[in-house]
């Protein structure tokens, strides 16, 4: 099986979907991201972005969420078709 | 015999509305301690049994990070705890369930709601609750909250449990895996060495938050006396499982958790139907690119609209009511300083505080309704990036809007923003947004020294700097007081519902109710503290008093016609007043601080009456409003123009008298935006900050600030060429 390089999930386009490598955030960042679902092989696929380009939203686990590009740059994802 | 039950739940899962369901009317409100977190309860009684239900702050997770994650978890921990109620959302069930995991390991009975279940079903999501009770070791009640299905059956079991006689309640806990779990093991065997430590929470619970590198459970175990042996086996355990499992104890954890969670869901719940949900539906329209911003305009238009257009209605009823039952009191009591402390103290000052309710009771009925709907999440998602820029949150807007109708409202719509750094960043910015009553001043100065379309101009850059600058001290709040990462933003969008109209009625008593107890007896008690400067010693001195006595009923031997005698009468009114505020306290304490504002108010020092800005300026912390009507009465000319007239007598003196010239009025305007809140935002402040220090900041920065402006206004002014 050949592996889709791994990129920050800010680089997804709206539509995209991805599966989560890793969270590279430290610290309270890393606690909240892992309890919203970003746990190793979660599958997500971005939905759009906000009117001014961010935050972005995202549906993980079932659910819809926003992040900003701060917080989804630090996001390890592969992309998935 | 009483029995506590804690309602525990992610936000969004309708754990309100049906803590409203259980409990009826019947609420307590308050703050939990120390923090500005409110905490309901309630309460009801089920077979003869008298049941405590207490409402926590919805949270993902109790890790202990946020203000609301430890209120919640040191309340579970508590031994007042007999029961924890664990409210899931059905058609969320994965993520909700990431909660249930850490709250079984409380080592408390734990029951289990799951709402919504019609959500759940519409979207194609079928819940087996038979094998859900079996795999979750408690017992499962469907309910549909916000139509109150399923809380009969609700109360009758948690009766039956709080009396013990079931034995539906088994403890099951997330197996983490062989690795991890013998790395607990020997965690608790370090953490039982504490009895102390052992007894305030389950050693498995405190030893998977070491694991996960939790700062508050680390806290705790340094206070204990066997923290040696605690941190040396943390540290071999990490460094056992890291290379061992290929990720640090905090990933392995919640992996393991979710893992339970997604494998539950799997034995228990239907895939949910392909294709787009109305929330989606909805979402493409309501955060569209080109039409999410002019929809949240609109909104936001109409939510304005309705509060302070609408709510300015029943506020006039109340302002009018209360002046004319101290017009009546006024004319009907003798002169003296009981009269005065009813008709110019107690009476304003309950006013003061009502006058308030009903744009408190709309705005805050308007937010309740966008929250519950789901609406507010969409308005943050919409707005965060320029509010991010300025160092605010995405529904940080909000509040600041609505800061230019009322500033005690608008503090109190902070309360949506979950992060405390992000709430307390706004509450303290919001006084700069000038709000409709600091407008009647500016009115009346700008229409005093302006042609009119120079004085509208003046009065929007007023507007203008007041937005810049609550952006600027957002900004710079921002890095002077909580340096380091900014919170994140990490904010669910959870589908939209409609919201139950009872809930909304409630919510918007208990706002209204909360003010008028908390902020109210402060905005009273500072009313009458200003009473007493503004009108001590001449109150007391009796011979005043009889000479305009003398005065009145000399006029009223004239026996004039009925108009020509009540503004005869009016006139020595105001006199007699003016000769008790100008020889006051608050006229004495004017003339030793005008120094203070002399290079902003007075530069070349030529104004006799400067001091008289003082006091109107002290009686504006009252209300802002309330600076006109001073003004009246120490330059003893009416603020009401007579008909045909432009300008009122009170702008006549302003100007003719009062020494300002048109920049240094300009100046008074900027001073007046900024100096200090109001007595009610500063209530407000104290409340929703949670102490007096921070209300007492927002005034000295104020003060500061607006002093600093207004020079800046002086000076600039001068550099250009104007007096």
């Amino acid at each position: 099986m050949t592996q889709n390089p791994s990129i920050p999930l800010s680089d997804l386009q709206p539509g995209d979907q991805g599966e989560v490598i890793q969270v590279q955030a430290q610290g309270q960042i890393r606690q909240r991201l892992l309890e919203m679902g970003f746990i190793r092989g979660a599958r997500l696929r971005v939905e759009k972005l906000a009117p001014l380009g961010d935050p972005m939203e995202l549906v993980i686990k079932g659910y819809h969420l926003s992040l900003r590009r701060d917080e989804s740059a630090c996001i390890l994802v592969h992309r998935v078709a | 015999m009483s029995l506590t039950i804690a309602l525990a739940g992610n936000p969004n899962c309708g754990k309100t509305t049906l803590f409203n369901a259980l409990t009826g009317a019947r609420h307590h409100v308050g703050n939990w301690p120390g923090v500005t977190v409110e905490r309901r309860s309630g309460a009801f009684e089920q077979d003869g049994l008298s049941l405590e239900v207490v409402d926590l702050p919805g949270t993902y997770s109790l890790a202990a990070r946020s203000e609301d994650e430890r209120v919640a978890a040191q309340f579970l921990a508590s031994p007042e705890v007999d029961l924890v109620l664990n409210v899931l959302d059905a058609s969320n069930l994965e993520r909700n369930l990431y909660l249930s995991t850490q709250l079984l390991e409380l080592g408390k009975p734990v029951a289990f709601v799951l709402n919504m279940v019609d959500d759940a079903e519409n979207r194609g999501v079928h819940i087996d609750v038979a094998a859900l009770e079996t795999l979750l070791g408690g017992p499962v009640i469907p309910t549909v909250g916000n139509r109150a299905q399923g809380i009969p059956e609700l109360k009758a079991l948690l009766a039956v449990l709080a009396r013990g006689e079931s034995t539906r309640c088994r403890r099951i806990t997330v197996d983490y895996g062989h690795d991890i779990e013998g790395e607990l093991a020997k965690l608790e065997t370090e953490i039982c060495r504490d009895e102390k430590l052992e007894a305030t929470m389950p050693p498995r619970w405190l030893a998977l938050q070491l694991l996960e590198n939790n700062a508050e459970a680390k806290r705790r175990v340094a206070e204990s006396h066997a923290s040696e042996a605690i941190s040396q086996q943390l540290t071999k355990s990490f460094a056992f499982l890291e290379p061992h499992l290929g990720a640090d104890g905090a990933t392995l954890i919640a992996e393991r958790r979710y893992g339970f969670a997604h494998g539950l869901v799997k034995e228990v719940a239907t895939a949910p139907d392909e294709g787009r949900t109305p929330t989606a539906r909805l979402d493409a329209v309501l955060t569209h690119r080109w039409l999410g911003i002019p929809i949240f305009v609109g909104i936001l238009a109409l939510v304005y609209s309705v509060s302070f257009i609408l709510g300015k209605i029943p506020q006039d009823w109340i302002a009018e009511g209360f002046k004319a039952l101290s017009d009546f009191a006024g004319a009907h009591l003798p002169a003296g300083e009981l009269t005065s402390l009813l008709v110019d103290g107690v009476i304003p000052g309950v006013s003061a505080v009502i006058v308030f309710v009903p744009v408190i009771m709309i705005l805050m009925g308007c937010i309740a309704f966008l929250e519950d709907t789901g609406y507010m999440a969409r308005a943050a998602f919409i707005m965060d990036r320029l509010m991010h820029v300025m160092g605010l949150h995405g529904k940080s807007f909000i509040p600041l809007i609505m800061g230019s109708g009322c500033n005690v409202p608008a503090i109190q719509a902070a309360r949506t923003i979950e992060s405390r750094q992000d709430r307390l960043i706004t509450i303290l910015v919001t006084p700069l947004v000038s709000c409709s009553a600091r407008l009647q001043v500016y009115i009346v100065i700008a229409g005093t020294f302006f042609t009119p379309f120079k004085a509208a101009l003046a009065i929007i850059a007023m507007h203008f700097l007041g937005l810049g600058l609550a952006v600027l001290m957002g900004r710079v709040l921002r890095s002077a007081l909580f340096a380091g990462p900014s919170s994140p933003f990490v904010m669910e969008l959870p589908p939209y519902r409609l919201p139950v109209l009872k809930a909304t009625l409630i919510h918007m008593w208990e706002k209204g109710s909360v003010f008028l107890t908390r902020a109210g007896t402060t905005i009273f008690a500072g009313a009458t503290l200003i009473w007493f400067l503004s009108r001590y010693p001449g109150i007391a001195n009796q011979e005043w008093t009889a000479q305009y006595q003398e005065q009145r009923q000399a006029v009223a031997a004239l026996k004039l016609p009925g108009a020509e005698e009540e503004d005869r009468l009016r006139a020595l009114q105001l006199a007699h007043e003016s000769r008790i505020v100008n020889t006051s306290l608050a006229a004495r304490l004017g003339q030793k601080a005008s120094p203070l504002l002399r290079p902003i108010l007075d530069p070349d020092h030529k104004r006799a009456e400067a001091w008289k800005d003082v006091i109107a300026l002290t009686a504006g912390f009252v209300a802002k409003e309330i600076v006109v009507s001073t003004m009246a009465v120490i330059h003893q000319a009416s603020d009401e123009p007579k008909p045909g007239e432009r300008l009122s007598p009170l702008q006549v003196s302003l100007r003719d008298n009062s020494g300002l010239s048109p920049l240094t009025a300009l100046a008074f305007m900027v001073f007046t935006l900024i100096y200090t809140p109001c007595l009610g935002t500063v209530a407000m402040i104290r409340r929703e900050a949670g102490s007096w220090g921070w209300a007492g900041f927002t005034i000295a920065y104020g003060l500061v600030l607006g002093w600093g402006l207004a020079w800046v206004t002086v000076a600039a002014g001068r550099a250009l060429g104007f007096a």
